[in-house]
């Protein structure tokens, strides 16, 4: 009996103390902030929250982190359920089916020159356009994560590829590109110059170089059969038939890279804090050469982006939360990133960010997935053809024909479902 | 007499017999009715009957291109199909040998063996499936390092459209073989020691005794494990979805993984619900087919 009054005691302590301090917090605005991210940028990003939770003793944002795998998934069924948080962050490729299923809020409210806005002159143009649709804005960007050159200083200066005061100079065009991957392979040593990594993002670079596009204009038909897109990857498998390139299904591409046995990868700026930490390897970092006809290499935006019913207090506090990330991205660029406000990436602590200030040279030419409802169909459908025609299975026009005819039959059927699919881009 | 009913035995089964409802039968049904809807969480219209048109879809829908169904739910069925008939049969067969190879160790040594083999089991596939990766990496696996040390040629277990599936059914024996072998050991326990003291009198050899006494004798054990081996091979998603991903080029994209993608990435429920009972149609068929076969003398 005594233990049951005991615990009686203690489960009504718990309560009590659970209601005061929920009458404590209940001075404080609570804001939910979801995002995916899990490795070491989120211990930045929750140091920032924390910064930002001392300097606003009204507010209380609370942050969680998933794993990006399942979390667009838990967001949308969250968002579906009314239960989304107040503010999450989202890839742009990712955007238009939360707009699409109506539980985004537009931010043209926090644009502007005004107390507590964001100067829209301050973004790269078209960074900040890639968040527009209908005319109206969607989301803020954060950042930009772009694909970039990194390369070994060692081995470049052992090949020989080197500039006039003897320092390793990466390519800049396809023939110096090539040249060096002549110089650097040697299949004796296990030694390559190049090698894939994330196919999807190195062959989309290549496509978009070779004047390539994936859907049309207006982001609704599907153009991936395109002849550019076809010659692109048929240079991408030519490299592999003259053994310049080793296939992607034979190489650990980075920790080849990270190893020392390989002279360039293409590869994102979040890559970054791997390579920081290594001490024992000699690595440079530049724009990706342009191999095509034009400049262009892939990226992507965290955005941080407002629930659609989000109002009063929350709102309030939802929007000083975004100008507060906004305004410190460049702490937030020291894990891998480059800011999107030209006034941040002009001051001299991001100069002094190496990797960082050479793939910002690549902004004013990234290339963005399309924007549709159906990305994820159809991004399944463009790493297949690419997987086939890298390996050989096919030829590019053909693995990209039948992505093509596949890409068609979920567009009818988008389209026969309502959807608005028009300016999606 | 009319003798009153004893609820009893009802009430010690309820608190199962809820959970059963709550989170099988009632999620089986609701799938079920899903099934017939075109139900698509992105969509803008509201779900709607569509009869059969979902099991249409994935079986005989025709396209402009001259074609049938869906392409990709056979090549996941192919997969699919392809690890059941590697995995079940070598599953149970190695249970089997290791199950009768521990019974003839002497008493003592047989819980250590019996735990080394039932180890991997209790490790979740997460973890599993990255140790694996490891082990079946190109240049840097532990296999491929072996293999190059004894001067053989290295192997692309999860990279060569041929192999990979192989080395998942690999990985999956040495993960789930335990489970079986501690449940055939124990029917092999249950066999009365007396037939064998007579078999050896009679002059039996091992092999005979084995042959003659224990594979009869355990046939309703041999059967339980075989089906639930084979349903497990039906329903296999960990291995290929934490270690290859569904590749290279969709080789190992089996059909709960596709069922997953079509149903939680591109939220298409009504189909994804019509392909899950097609899988469940397919398992029952089976089933039954193995439950007459050990049946008959």
């Amino acid at each position: 009996m005594r233990g049951v009054v005991t615990f009686l005691i203690v489960v009504g302590t718990l309560i009590a103390g659970g209601c005061d301090r929920a009458e404590v917090l209940g001075e404080k605005t609570t804001i939910r902030f979801w995002n995916g991210f899990t490795g070491p940028d989120g211990r930045t990003m929750l140091g920032l929250v924390k910064t930002f939770n001392d300097e606003n003793p009204d507010l209380n944002v609370i942050m969680q982190r998933m794993e990006w795998g399942t979390y667009y998934n838990k967001l949308f069924v969250a968002g579906l359920g009314g239960r989304a948080p107040e503010i999450f962050v989202s890839h742009s490729y990712a955007l238009p089916r939360f707009m699409g299923a109506g539980f985004v809020r537009e931010v043209d409210d926090l644009l502007g020159t005004g107390p507590g806005q964001l100067d829209p002159a301050d973004f790269d143009a078209n960074v900040l356009a890639n968040l527009q649709r209908h005319g109206r804005h969607w989301g803020i960007p954060l950042d930009v994560h772009p694909l970039g050159l990194f390369y070994n200083k060692k081995l470049f200066r052992e090949a020989g590829i080197v500039d006039a005061k003897g320092e390793a100079k990466p390519p800049t065009n396809r023939e110096e590109f090539v040249t060096a991957l002549r110089k650097l392979t040697d299949a004796k040593k296990k030694q390559w110059g190049f090698v894939w990594t994330w196919q999807r993002t190195n062959s989309y670079t290549i496509i978009r170089q070779f004047g390539g596009e994936l859907f049309d204009p207006q982001g609704v038909r599907p153009t991936m059969g395109a002849p550019e897109n076809a010659e692109a990857l048929t240079w991408c498998r030519g490299l592999i038939k003259e053994g310049l390139v080793p296939a992607p299904q034979d190489f650990n591409s980075w920790i080849g890279f990270r190893q020392g046995r390989v002279g360039m990868v293409f590869e994102g700026i979040y890559m970054l804090p791997e390579l920081e930490r290594q001490k024992d390897l000699d690595w440079g970092a530049a724009p990706v050469p342009v191999v095509g006809k034009q400049q262009s290499a892939w990226g992507e935006s965290h955005s941080l982006v407002l629930r659609k019913d989000v109002k009063g207090k929350k709102l309030e506090g939802a929007k000083r939360l975004i100008k507060f990330l906004s305004d410190h991205s460049v702490e937030w660029a020291m894990g891998g990133q480059v800011p999107v406000r030209k006034s941040l990436r002009a001051s001299e602590k991001f100069k002094s960010l190496y990797a960082q200030s050479q793939f910002a040279r690549e902004i004013p030419y990234i290339a963005y997935y399309p924007k549709n409802p159906y990305i994820f169909e159809f991004l399944t459908e463009f790493d297949l053809a690419v997987e086939l025609t890298l390996r050989g299975t096919l030829p590019a026009d053909e693995a990209l024909g039948r992505g093509q005819q596949n890409m068609e039959r979920v567009v009818e059927r988008y389209q026969a479902q309502g959807w608005d699919l028009g300016e999606a881009r | 007499m009319r003798r009153d009913r004893d609820w009893t035995g009802y009430g010690f089964l309820l608190p199962y017999l809820m959970l059963f409802g709550m989170f099988l039968v009632l999620p089986m049904v609701f799938g079920l009715g899903l099934s017939f809807f075109r139900y698509e969480m992105l969509s803008k219209e509201p779900a709607k009957f569509v009869g059969l048109e979902n099991y249409r879809e994935a079986l005989w829908l025709p396209h402009a291109d001259g074609t049938r169904g869906d392409a990709y739910f056979r090549q996941a069925l192919w997969a699919t199909v392809r690890f059941v008939v590697l995995a079940a049969p070598l599953t149970v067969t190695f249970a089997l040998l290791l199950a009768l190879g521990i019974s003839m160790a002497p008493e003592r040594r047989q819980n250590i063996y019996r735990l080394m083999v039932f180890v991997p089991t209790m490790i979740t596939i997460s973890v599993v499936g990255i140790l694996w990766r490891w082990f079946f990496a190109d240049q840097f696996g532990l296999f491929n390092i072996w293999l190059t040390r004894l001067h053989l040629r290295e192997v692309h277990w999860l990279t060569d459209v041929n192999m990979a599936m192989k080395s998942l059914v690999l990985m999956t024996l040495w993960w789930t073989v335990g489970g079986p072998v501690v449940v055939l050991l124990a029917g092999i326990k249950q066999i009365p020691d007396a037939y064998y003291e007579a078999a050896a009198i009679d002059g039996a050899t091992g092999w005979r005794r084995c042959w003659y006494i224990t594979l009869p004798m355990l046939k309703p054990v041999l059967l339980f494990v075989i089906v639930l081996n084979v349903i497990g091979a039906w329903q296999v998603f960990g291995q290929p979805f934490i270690i290859t991903s569904g590749g290279p080029e969709r080789s190992t994209l089996v059909l709960m993984q596709y069922i997953y993608v079509t149903s939680f990435l591109n939220y298409r429920l009504g189909y994804g619900a019509a392909m899950s009972w097609l899988l469940f149609l397919l398992i029952a068929a089976f089933s039954l087919v193995q439950f007459r076969l050990m049946r008959e003398k």
